[in-house]
This record gives structure tokens, sequence and C-alpha cells, in this order.
């Protein structure tokens, strides 16, 4: 993926929406996700089939790339619904649109849609991660 | 009584999803940061995560959850590829050292004319007993 430049979170409103992301799953890559997660299921042996979590891991790479998101940000919940199957060798794009940037005292909340299409432009996952983040300093 | 790997039939509210154990190493958060992208230094670099409030490094969200993925993978194999959902909170952070138990439990089963779905409660645990991801799953079975 391109190094983009990245927002701050202070910045975002809701509605805004992340320049799309595009990547491919080649073998090289689908291998090196499932040995880091240690999954041996025969579904991905020989199949061509790619884990939906990769993609989802991808997205969300593309989100944080996008966002300079501060130490002491935490990733409190994670939704994703996967929409259909994926096979090695395709291209994704991902969606990234902010649902919510709210002030709670010293913290941020940010939550995060993601959607995720294939190379037919066929949805293959949809997502919402939130964020808690600590208030911007002034001036930022 | 748990679901066999793969095997559909038979399914009914409050049987076990196979379990998962995992044990969590920095050589795993590496290789993860690496298959994912995600260099964030909290997860791996030593140095920085000891200043932090955390005191060191921890696991990936991510990779936690790609453990309860592969649970729902064992259990439901393509259906879940295509008609899985999940809805997880992240409780605790999982350090290197940390043996993870990732579970489940049939809570409901929903069948109409063109589908079966289920939903799920999942939990990972560490060696403690605090939880690192509780939530929903659910997965649509094709008739």
């Amino acid at each position: 993926m391109p190094e983009r430049q990245k927002i701050e979170y202070g910045q975002l409103v809701t509605g805004y929406e992340f320049t799309p992301s595009s990547y491919k799953l080649d073998s090289s890559v689908v291998a090196a996700y499932l040995r880091a997660v240690e999954d041996t299921s025969s579904l991905y042996q020989d199949t061509g089939l790619v884990p939906p979590m990769a993609i989802a891991a991808y997205a969300m790479a593309a989100l944080s790339d996008a966002i300079c998101l501060p130490p002491g940000t935490i990733h409190v919940s994670q939704e994703f619904d996967f929409l259909d199957t994926a096979s090695i060798d395709n291209t994704f794009t991902s969606y990234a649109t902010v649902s919510k940037n709210q002030s709670r005292g010293k913290f941020h909340l940010l939550i995060v849609d993601l959607n995720v299409i294939n190379q037919h432009q066929k949805a293959m996952l949809a997502g919402k991660t939130s964020f808690i983040l600590p208030a911007p300093s002034e001036g930022t | 009584m748990g679901i066999r790997p793969g095997e559909l039939t038979g399914l009914s509210e409050g049987m076990s999803l196979p379990e998962l154990r995992k044990v969590i190493t920095q050589e795993n958060i590496n290789l993860y940061a690496e298959a994912s992208r995600d260099f964030n230094p909290i997860h791996i670099n030593e140095d920085f995560a000891k200043k932090t409030p955390l005191g060191g490094t921890i696991a990936h969200g991510m990779l936690i959850l790609a453990y309860v993925s592969q649970m729902m993978t064992a259990a439901f194999g393509r259906n879940w590829l295509a008609g899985g959902n999940l809805n997880i909170r992240f409780k605790t952070p999982a350090r290197p050292g940390d043996t993870i138990s990732v579970g489940g439990r049939i809570a409901s089963i929903e069948k109409n004319e063109s589908q079966t779905l289920v939903r799920c409660d999942v939990l990972c645990r560490n060696q403690n007993g605090d939880s690192v991801i509780t939530g929903e799953t659910s997965v649509r079975i094709a008739k």
C-alpha cells in the first residue's frame, strides 16, 4: 500500500470519506497471513480461498495509514460482515467513512464504517470499527 | 455437547463451538505486524511499549479476532466466509506469554424457508480468566 498523507483525528467530521485504498492479496501475502495467525484449516489449503480476516486486516491497515492515531488510542469494538468468498489474486478496494467523532470529556469516540469491494465491484466485507482516543491537545 | 467441526446437522442451542487455545509470543505478534502491515510500536517495539501505561507490548486486537474467525471457520466452514458476522468488544489486551482460550456457544437458531441463522456468544479469555474479547457472532447457512 502506498504511503498516504495522514489526517489528524480531531479534524475528522461525520461523513468524512477517506481516500479509497486498493490492495491485492496474492498467494505469498495470504500464506504469510495464515502463518502469522497459525491457521492450518484445510479450507485454505490448495483451494485459493482467502480468509476473510485477512481482507479485514488490510482494510484496517489502510485506515491506520490514513489517520494520525496517537499513543493511548484504544480499539474498543469491531463489527464485520463477511459477504462473499474471496480468492487469491483478487484485488480489493477499501472505503472508509467517519460515522461518529464525538468528544466525551477527556476522550474522543471515533467510529468508522468500512466497506470493501473486489475488482468486479462486488461487496465483500462491511464493518464498523470504534476507537477511544485521548482528546486532541490545543492547537491540533 | 459440541459441534463437530464442519458438521452442520444436528445443531442445537447451547452447543459449544470447537475451542482453540493459542499461546501469544512476540514472534507471533511480529509476524502478524508484517502480514497485516500494522506496525504500531505498541505491538512491536518493547522499549516504546515499556514507557506506556500498558508497560509492555500487546498483541493486535485483530490477531485475537482472527482466532475467533478461525474457530467459526472450523465450526461452519465456507458458510462463515460468505455469511458470517461478528460484533465484539476488546476488553483486556493480550500480551506475549499469555495463553488465550477461544470458545463460544450457540445462543439461538432461527430457520426459515431459505436459510438457517445461527447466533453464537463468543469469549476469549487469558490464562487468568480475564476476558480479552466478548461478543456475538452469527452465520447464515443456506438450504
